[in-house]
């Protein structure tokens, strides 16, 4: 990631989609993945543990948003269907695993794939109409969609575990180890994002990848080549709906909770922002989105906060600092897609080309 | 206002140096409070949201709880989770010995997160009717009648209004079609059995942006003899506009503590086309409270308007009670500790003791509030207002009813899982 | 007593079908003449409602409140399309949807912090009032008749706009391809904007319409909702298809909550109309009065 090449020297196929670009990459990534595992011991001994404690949950909750927002870049910018139901895809994940977990008192091990499969199921389902319609049609179809799933988990007692319609389930735990606290949390869904973000970087190069890719760019011109466009799409519809379900299971298990209230239209909404503003069609935007989107509001409240409070009263304030938040939210997907429809991601790949000539611009 | 700022700034400073202690840290006990600002309840925390400030504001103007200022550390979540996760978590980093959480999902979301931080969270009108059972939930304190009290409230005063007896009458339930709104569903169903009367329900999918359908089915094909309203949002106004189009009597409607707020009524056309209309509550309507003038008068020393939110007396009320909640619990904490800094679970057992006379600061907007370590409901205590003459008048005192039946159903839901 | 429990259910499918129509009309001007599509529908319509309901509280006059409105509503319309829309032109239909998503937020978060989040009223003139009108067993009420009336309005007035107009012709023409309206010499620019000033009046008056129905606050937004079956049903590009397919859902509504509901025990009047438009998707892929689209590689 922070390594230049000094030009391209490519010359079979394979070694342009190789995963490693230069064996100087390999270091990089071992250079990452021993900060991010070292992450929470260094935060424990920087800052009392209430303080690292906050920390920790931030960046679980960021974990969370990957791995949905992989699931959903793969439907909408590698594929390019649009789905604006994808919250309700989590929700079917995340009441299988709670029923599982639950009645039959399941390991997470168990109820996390079959969760996601649930979903992909479910998905592959509403992924039907895809084959007769596109664009605005299908995005109203997976509108119709999340509120049919909504209505059923609402309405069967049997799946949504009573008039409440949350199930709550114990922490996950792992031959006898419970993942109890924001750090141990912390590795338990590390695990599954650097799973998420692996086995995403290889599906999109292999031949389903490229499939999709075909489809996104023009339909009728994949057919005739040759690609089956409706298995694609309903297998883009059941991967993606598989991510979204593991991330729906990763949340009741983050929680302890699985509740119907939480997996509404703005979270589908709030997923599609994160690869809008991330990057369509790109992993490292899929993550960098989901940091974003998750930190914008911490970010800012703390900045209208910190510099608010030295003109106003804090009373004053905290009706604006809302709405400041909602503002930028929704400024911010408009300018991303007016100015750099690529995203966070583009802007990356420009500052690494810039820097890949300097300081000798010229 | 930069110049105010700074004399804050300054003023800040100058009392650190002369007390030479860090001022903030020994005599401040702050107090988390979620809020929803610019999310779909935002009309609701537009009142509810400043009431609590304010009456923080009021008890530290008069020296704070025995001695320490409370510092409410307000977190907006927009009614999502993560959101909610979020801020709860810096709450608990900055120390807050309580929390009030605002929002079903996220009271769900937080629940097992605060027996687990031995931090009591406060959310009255949110959540299950089950969080009442503090054994089930130590550390949940709904400190205001659920649902679940609220359907009984409303039979009883049904009873009361036609007749004293429900023998054979028939009472529609109108409700939102999601968990909440189906919450009071089995107690409506045990008194239907007690009581002897016919119940049929009406479900309004959420939003409720429309109900003609159910409105015209309960008084042209049901005749219901009296009608429960569990609704949200906009729906209140719209069922009240319905009913009156459909000329059925308001006097037999009864809206549950979400669906009759000044706006409501002003929204269906106005308190005249509301007229006869009642509403169950769980903290006292009206503006003739001494708090109210209290709050009032502070703004006016401090030589600020007063509040234009003080005019929405029902929410505005309840946000008194909420506040007023923490501050009795706090002192309660501070007086068992014998003046010394209260920890969470000192202020959870501060909830716990509040009793009968704890609240009497706010007067007749509480109820006589009696929360245990059993009943985190504090007794179940509603009252029923109505719309008369262009403002809401009391229609009963406060009261509990058929508290033997709710705890049966809190007992068997416990024992279920 | 049956049937007149029917005929009650009907009149108030179709009354409350024709103001769905009056909010799906915005969208398919919109639609029909730019090819963008607007998912922030409900938050014009709420806009529109916020503004005119605070103008009405300041004046006193609810026609000032409904013109400060429609001009409110035109020139933002205006503002957004060379803003906002244009640069997106010839992009994925993706950025469009998204684009009008973020426009949803903003205005979400824009207009409770100028004008307060608290619910207002807007009242009827005198006039109108709010007493119900009786027709028979038919009671109705003032705000949806009017609601229904502009409704009905707009379609003969669009209707003849888009049939018999030279503006009208010329803005089919540019919805039908842009390149060859240019070729012919129309200015498709302002063709443009015209279509989002006309979707600005309709949304003004929506806002109006439903907002002295339901009280104005931000749960307005939410009739932007309703729009989606009831344009899928109709056909996405059809003024005509906006109206008859408000009817459908109008009516499909309350037939559901009066004959469905009480034996599955859950109100099925926002997931009927869904289920309805899935199942025309799946016969009639671009609505019932919808232009079918040719695709060329």
């Amino acid at each position: 990631m922070f390594h230049r090449e000094s030009g391209i020297f490519k010359t079979t196929y394979a070694a342009d989609m190789a995963l490693y670009p230069l064996p100087i990459a390999k270091a990089t990534v071992a250079v990452i993945a021993a900060a991010v595992v070292l992450l929470p011991f260094v935060l424990g001994a920087l800052m009392p543990a209430l303080s690292a404690n906050y920390y920790l949950s931030i960046i679980n909750l960021i974990f969370i948003a990957i791995v949905g927002a992989l699931g959903l870049n793969i439907l909408v910018g590698y594929t390019g269907q649009i789905s604006i139901g994808h919250a309700a895809f989590m929700s079917v994940g995340a009441y299988t695993a709670a029923n599982l977990a639950v009645r039959w008192d399941l390991p997470f091990w168990i109820t996390l794939p079959a969760g996601g499969l649930m979903a992909a199921l479910i998905g592959a389902v509403v992924g039907i109409p895809s084959l007769r319609i596109k664009g605005l049609y299908l995005a109203i179809a997976t509108l119709a969609g999340q509120l049919i799933i909504e209505w059923t988990i609402n309405h069967v007692p049997a799946i949504s575990g009573g008039a409440q319609a949350s199930i709550e389930v114990p922490k996950p735990h792992l031959f006898g180890y419970e993942f109890k606290t924001q750090g141990q949390l912390y590795f338990f869904l590390l695990f599954f994002v650097a799973l998420a973000i692996v086995a995403t970087l290889n599906l999109v190069r292999s031949r389903i990848g490229r499939a999709f890719v075909a489809i996104r760019d023009q339909d009728i011109a994949a057919e005739i080549i040759g690609i089956n466009i409706y298995r694609y799409k309903l297998l883009a519809f059941a991967i993606s709906s598989f991510y979204a379900g593991v991330t729906g299971v990763l949340y009741t298990y983050y929680l302890g909770i699985a509740n119907y209230e939480q997996f509404q239209i703005v979270v589908s909404i709030d997923y599609l922002a994160m690869i809008i503003i991330g990057g369509l069609g790109s992993v490292l935007g899929s993550v960098l989105g989901a940091i974003f989107v998750t930190l914008l509001p911490i970010a800012i409240t703390w900045i209208v906060e910190s510099l608010g409070t030295l003109v106003f009263e804090m009373q004053q304030i905290q009706h604006v600092v809302s709405n400041v938040r909602v503002i930028t939210f929704g400024l911010l997907i408009i300018v991303f897609l007016v100015l750099e429809p690529e995203g966070l991601n583009r802007l990356w790949r420009n500052i690494r080309n810039y820097f890949r000539v300097w300081p000798f611009s010229y | 206002m930069p110049s105010k700022g700074l004399k804050r700034l300054f003023g800040a400073a100058a009392a650190m140096a002369l007390s030479g202690t860090p001022a903030g840290a020994q005599k401040e006990i702050t107090v988390g409070f979620q809020s929803d600002r610019v999310g779909l309840t935002q009309t609701i925390c537009a009142v509810i949201c400043p009431a609590f400030h304010d009456y923080m504001a009021l008890v530290n103007s008069k020296g704070g709880v025995e001695g320490y200022k409370i510092k409410v550390l307000e977190i907006d979540t927009e009614y999502k989770v993560p959101q909610g996760v979020e801020a709860y978590e810096r709450m608990k980093k900055e120390g807050a010995v309580a929390v009030a959480l605002y929002g079903t999902a996220i009271v769900a979301a937080l629940t097992q997160r605060l027996n687990d931080d031995r931090i009591p969270g406060t959310a009255p009108g949110f959540g299950n009717a089950v969080a009442a059972d503090g054994r089930r939930y130590p550390y949940l304190i709904p400190m205001a009648a659920g649902y679940w009290s609220q359907a009984a409230g409303g039979i009883q005063f049904a009873k009361q209004a036609l007749g004293g007896s429900l023998k054979g009458k028939k009472i529609g339930y109108l409700y939102i079609d999601n968990p909440a709104g189906r919450e009071p569903l089995p107690i409506l169903e045990t008194l239907a059995k007690v009581e002897g009367f016919e119940l049929r329900t009406f479900a309004v999918p959420a939003p409720g942006l429309e109900l003609g359908a159910q409105v015209l089915d309960i008084a042209q094909r049901y005749r219901a003899d009296f009608v429960m309203a569990h609704l949200f949002g906009r729906s209140p106004s719209v069922a009240i506009k319905e009913f009156k189009r459909v000329g059925y009597p308001l006097s037999k409607v009864l809206g549950f503590v979400w669906s009759a707020a000044e706006a409501d009524v002003e929204a269906a056309g106005g308190f005249g086309v509301a007229e006869g209309y009642y509403t169950v509550q769980f903290a006292g309507v009206g503006p003739d409270h001494p708090v109210r003038a209290e709050i009032a008068d502070m703004y006016k020393k401090e030589g600020k308007p007063v509040p234009r939110e003080l005019a929405s007396t029902v929410y505005y009320n309840r946000g008194i009670v909420w506040a007023a909640a923490h501050v009795e619990a706090i002192r309660n904490a501070v007086k068992a500790k014998a003046g010394g800094m209260p920890t969470s679970e000192d202020v959870k057992k501060g909830f716990e003791t509040i009793n009968a006379k704890s609240l009497a600061a706010v007067g007749g907007i509480s109820p006589p509030l009696e929360i245990t370590a059993d009943d985190h409901e504090g007794g179940g205590w509603v009252q029923i207002f109505q719309v008369k003459g262009g403002k809401f008048v009391k229609a009963s005192e406060w009261m509990q009813a058929y508290r033997d039946v709710v705890k049966k159903h809190l007992e068997a839901d416990a024992k279920r899982n | 007593m049956e049937w007149e429990f029917t005929l009650l259910l009907l009149v108030n499918g179709i009354l409350i079908g024709l103001m769905y129509a009056l909010i799906a009309l915005g969208f398919v001007l919109v639609y029909k003449a730019t090819d963008a599509i607007n998912f922030a529908q409900g938050e014009f319509v709420m806009s529109a409602g916020i503004i005119a309901a605070v103008v009405v509280a300041a004046s006193t006059s609810f026609f000032l409140g409904v013109v400060v409105a429609l001009a409110a509503m035109v020139l933002f319309s205006f503002l957004l399309e060379r803003v906002m829309l244009r640069p997106l032109l010839g992009r994925p239909i993706v950025a469009v949807i998204m684009a009008t998503i973020g426009l949803a937020a903003l205005l979400r978060g824009l207009l409770p912090l100028v004008f307060g989040a608290g619910t207002r009223p807007i009242s009827l003139p005198e006039f109108i009032g709010e007493e119900p009108i009786a027709l028979g067993p038919v009671m109705l009420q003032p705000v949806q008749l009017v609601g229904a009336g502009v409704s009905i309005l707009f379609l003969a007035g669009f209707s003849w706009f888009f049939l018999k107009s030279r503006m009208g012709i010329a803005m089919r023409a540019v919805a039908d391809n842009q390149q060859v309206a240019m070729a012919m010499g129309i200015n498709v620019e302002r063709y443009f904007a015209l279509a989002w000033a006309m979707a600005g009046i309709v949304s003004a008056l929506g806002g109006v319409v439903w907002g002295s129905m339901l009280g104005v606050d931000v749960h307005l937004a939410l009739v932007g909702l309703k729009v989606f079956p009831v344009v899928i049903l109709g056909g996405l590009d059809s003024i005509i298809g906006a109206v008859v397919g408000g009817l459908i859902i109008g009516i499909v509504e309350n037939l559901a909550a009066g004959y469905i509901d009480p034996y599955v025990g859950g109100g099925t009047k926002d997931f009927a109309p869904y289920v309805v438009m899935i199942i025309a998707l799946m016969i009639r892929p671009y609505g019932i009065f919808g232009k079918r689209k040719i695709e060329r590689v």
